[in-house]
């Protein structure tokens, strides 16, 4: 049983999980990391330096991968290049009493290796939006409690951007701004003089320049392949593979332990405390039960919640930690109902070399200062003007020598942009356990429920007009607005499941994310989200999990919890 | 690892549609179509570059397999620079029919096929009888015609189109020859004057 006793004990070892991981054993913990998916270690990324005359057919979705990974292909994201990083929907069952996409990726790494990379703060808007509206609850964080842990996190991962002063968005700590395209300046130049609207270079997790620290020797430049999706042998993007995980193992105090299966917290009625977490072998079925002094749960919005649900006792009859209600409620996304692009005249001498990962970024404006709409909230936009490929082909009759020719020529320019919508939190919106219906490891399935209501239609509106109107502002032709139809989850930010706030009585996690009724027990994916805002949430759960990690060593070492 | 190499990834089950292929081909010669059509066939299925053997498929029979071949081939022939069939265009259709497209598609595509056949015949002469040039203005037809009508469902030859055209600038061949290849470019230039680059520079 000594062998099974851990200081600290971390589930999931994706973005929140290795930074969880990191911080804990950096601050002297024994730390156990167990992951439910396989074994993934920096550099073992197999299709990373492959040409495209190596991927097969043409790195086109398979029908069979679009009949397994049913849900993750309504992205349009798999192919034979990345697949591998998405998980067998067909294997890893749940119910959709909605359409919901849950997007998973059960790895060491989880989605950290094929995110976006899009890094945003929090900033006073969204901090105080939710206690000013009298929606949900409060944050019970302010931004210059969180602001520190928002450098403490961009200058580890190397978040590159540029510093504009925008209150809606506030600067970080940045590694250098990629450069915008000749395109994308002047429709810069012109939303600002027409519509006072700002555009900036996106601000991501790649590193354009060194790290301004010496923690991550494995790590270099990113070579502007733009395959980050494959995993960077290079180090050139943040992961928990590439970055916090190589440090948790160079302390010396990490036990990292995939293919493991927690599926229950064990609690121990007198002492009021978790004692540690009961695991199931994904491979052999095998039960294990591991134990710590404190438990951070990192397994994403709906595997935290899942496994919080499973957990009942006498004294958590509901799930662990659940006497507000709200676990497994209030879940958010973002909201993307539709993209918009147009075809740009001109720029035929100019062009860029290398692949940027990376695109433009129009900031939240509504509901900011003086705007007012009959709606709460906002959006952002995230787009990319480009010289158009061998796809234009498709479209023309030209054949023989005279293809040829135009293969020697880029294509002319285009431009495209998607808005990304805030959620506000429904107390309706939920998932909960169906105990009659099993996974093929006998677990119970989890039911989602969530759609998007009047709020979010309303903002829908302006998020297509307001795109039409930008684009046909700087000039562009062909201008059109595509709605789409969009699931909750689509988005890959699924968040407010476990919500943080100062009430017990209506939120599960505290301001340090632990849970309210069994202090040793921190929730630090995005289940403590008390709302989405409309910026990509990644960065945010780097910052609270430092900081949950730093406060759980403090009370450990106070003999608190 | 190529194309090819992908393709003998599944060699066990080829050696028995070899053997299919290679009755079917008898069959054709049998008496469907006229002689010289199906020496054309045959010449099609091995003018495929560096590869003397018959071609083993997954979806199309051996005579789909050298019409599709002569149709990819007239849209990038070979010049100065590679064609269609030098850059496995060919395999690669029947490849990627075979797991990436529904049956639905699928159908389509034979049934397109068909008919791609049925009217060049009708309109004199039977595809692969006919000269390049002859090819040329009958595909060029066919293209122009799809384009000005009805897309969805998409026509035939611009699903040919589409294929060749992917099959030929995911190949080896088809990128390095057309643009400026650099798998590892390590720096992003957001703004450079064309007349400084190279040759078009590959952003797929």
């Amino acid at each position: 049983m000594e062998t099974n006793s851990f200081d600290a004990i971390v589930v999931g070892s994706g973005m929140s999980g290795g930074w969880a991981a990191k911080e804990l054993t950096e601050k002297g913990l024994k730390t156990l990391v167990l992951e439910r998916g396989r074994m993934v270690k920096h550099g073992e990324y197999p299709t990373a330096t492959k040409d495209p005359w190596d991927l097969p057919y043409g790195n086109r979705i398979t029908q069979e991968t679009r009949k397994r990974k049913y849900v993750w292909s309504r992205t349009g994201y798999p192919t034979p290049a990345n697949e591998h990083w998405m998980v067998d929907d067909l294997d890893n069952a749940y119910v959709e009493e909605q359409p919901f996409d849950w997007m998973r990726g059960y790895h060491v790494g989880g989605r950290s290796l094929m995110w976006a990379r899009q890094s945003y703060r929090f900033g006073p808007l969204d901090l105080e939006a939710n206690a000013k509206e009298g929606v949900g609850v409060p944050w019970p964080v302010s931004y210059d409690e969180i602001a520190p842990w928002y450098d403490k996190a961009e200058i580890f991962a190397g978040i590159s951007g540029s510093v504009e002063g925008l209150y809606q968005l506030p600067d970080g700590k940045y590694l250098p701004p990629h450069d915008l395209n000749c395109v994308e300046i002047d429709f810069k130049k012109r939303l600002d003089e027409k519509l006072k609207r700002k555009l900036i270079i996106g601000r991501c997790a790649n590193l354009t320049a060194p790290l301004t620290h010496n923690e991550s020797p494995q790590r270099g430049t990113c070579q502007a392949r733009n395959m980050c999706i494959r995993g960077c042998p290079y180090g050139g993007y943040f992961s928990s593979v590439s970055a916090t995980l190589p440090s948790a193992e160079r302390t010396g105090n990490m036990t990292l332990l995939a293919d493991q299966i927690v599926y229950e917290l064990m609690y121990d009625n007198d002492k009021g405390k978790a004692t540690g977490v009961r695991v199931l072998d994904a491979n052999t079925g095998k039960q294990t039960d591991y134990f710590a002094k404190v438990v951070f749960l990192c397994a994403s919005a709906l595997g935290s919640a899942y496994v919080m649900l499973n957990s009942t006792s006498s004294r958590f009859p509901n799930g662990f930690g659940n006497d507000s209600g709200e676990l497994g409620h209030n879940i958010m996304d973002h909201n993307k109902p539709g993209s918009s692009n147009a075809s740009v005249d001109g720029y035929l001498d100019m062009a860029y070399t290398g692949r940027r990962p990376n695109g433009f970024y129009i900031p939240r404006y509504r509901n900011v200062g003086n705007d007012k709409r009959n709606y709460l909230r906002g959006f952002g936009y995230q787009g990319r003007a480009s010289r158009a490929g061998y796809g234009r082909f498709n479209d023309s009759a030209a054949i023989g020598e005279d293809l040829k020719k135009e293969f020697a020529e880029p294509g002319p320019w285009n431009i495209g942009m998607t808005a990304f919508g805030e959620i506000l939190p429904y107390h309706e919106n939920h998932a909960r356990l169906d105990r009659d219906k099993k996974d093929k490891h006998g677990l119970p399935l989890l039911v989602i429920n969530a759609v998007v209501r009047e709020n979010e239609r309303k903002m829908e509106e302006d998020m297509k007009n307001d795109a039409a109107e930008m684009l046909e502002a700087a000039g562009f032709k062909n201008v059109k607005v595509r709605s789409d139809s969009y699931n909750v989850g689509n988005s890959i930010h699924e968040m407010g499941t476990a919500r943080m706030g100062a009430d017990p009585k209506k939120s599960v996690l505290n301001k340090f994310n632990q849970v309210h009724a069994c202090k040793n027990v921190f929730v630090t994916d995005g289940s403590f989200m008390p709302s989405s805002g409309c910026q990509n949430p990644s960065l945010t759960y780097m910052a609270f999990t430092a900081r949950a990690a730093n406060h759980a060593v403090e009370e450990l070492k106070k003999g608190n919890i | 690892m190529s194309r090819q190499d992908v393709d003998m990834d599944v060699a066990n089950p080829e050696l028995v549609r070899r053997r299919e292929l290679l009755k079917r081909a008898a069959w054709l010669l049998g008496g469907a179509i006229s002689a010289p059509a199906a020496l054309a066939i045959l010449q099609g299925c091995s003018a495929k570059e560096n590869d003397a053997a018959p071609v083993a498929t997954k979806f199309l029979d051996a005579g789909q397999l050298a019409l599709v071949a002569e149709i990819a081939e007239t849209m990038i022939p070979k010049t100065t620079t590679s064609g269609a069939k030098d850059a496995g265009v060919p395999a690669f259709i029947d490849l990627v029919l075979d797991a990436a497209y529904p049956k639905d598609a699928q159908d389509r595509f034979t049934a397109g096929l068909a008919a791609f056949d049925a009217a060049a015949r009708s309109a004199g002469k039977a595809f692969l009888e006919r000269a390049a040039g002859d090819r040329a203005s009958f595909v060029k037809q066919q293209l122009e015609a799809a384009l000005a009508g009805e897309r969805e469902p998409k026509p035939f030859i611009l699903l040919a189109r589409e294929l060749t055209l992917l099959g030929f600038f995911t190949s080896r061949v088809g990128i390095t020859e057309n643009m400026d290849y650099v798998p590892v470019p390590t720096v992003f230039h957001g703004c450079v004057p064309l007349s400084q680059m190279a040759k078009h520079v590959y952003w797929e």
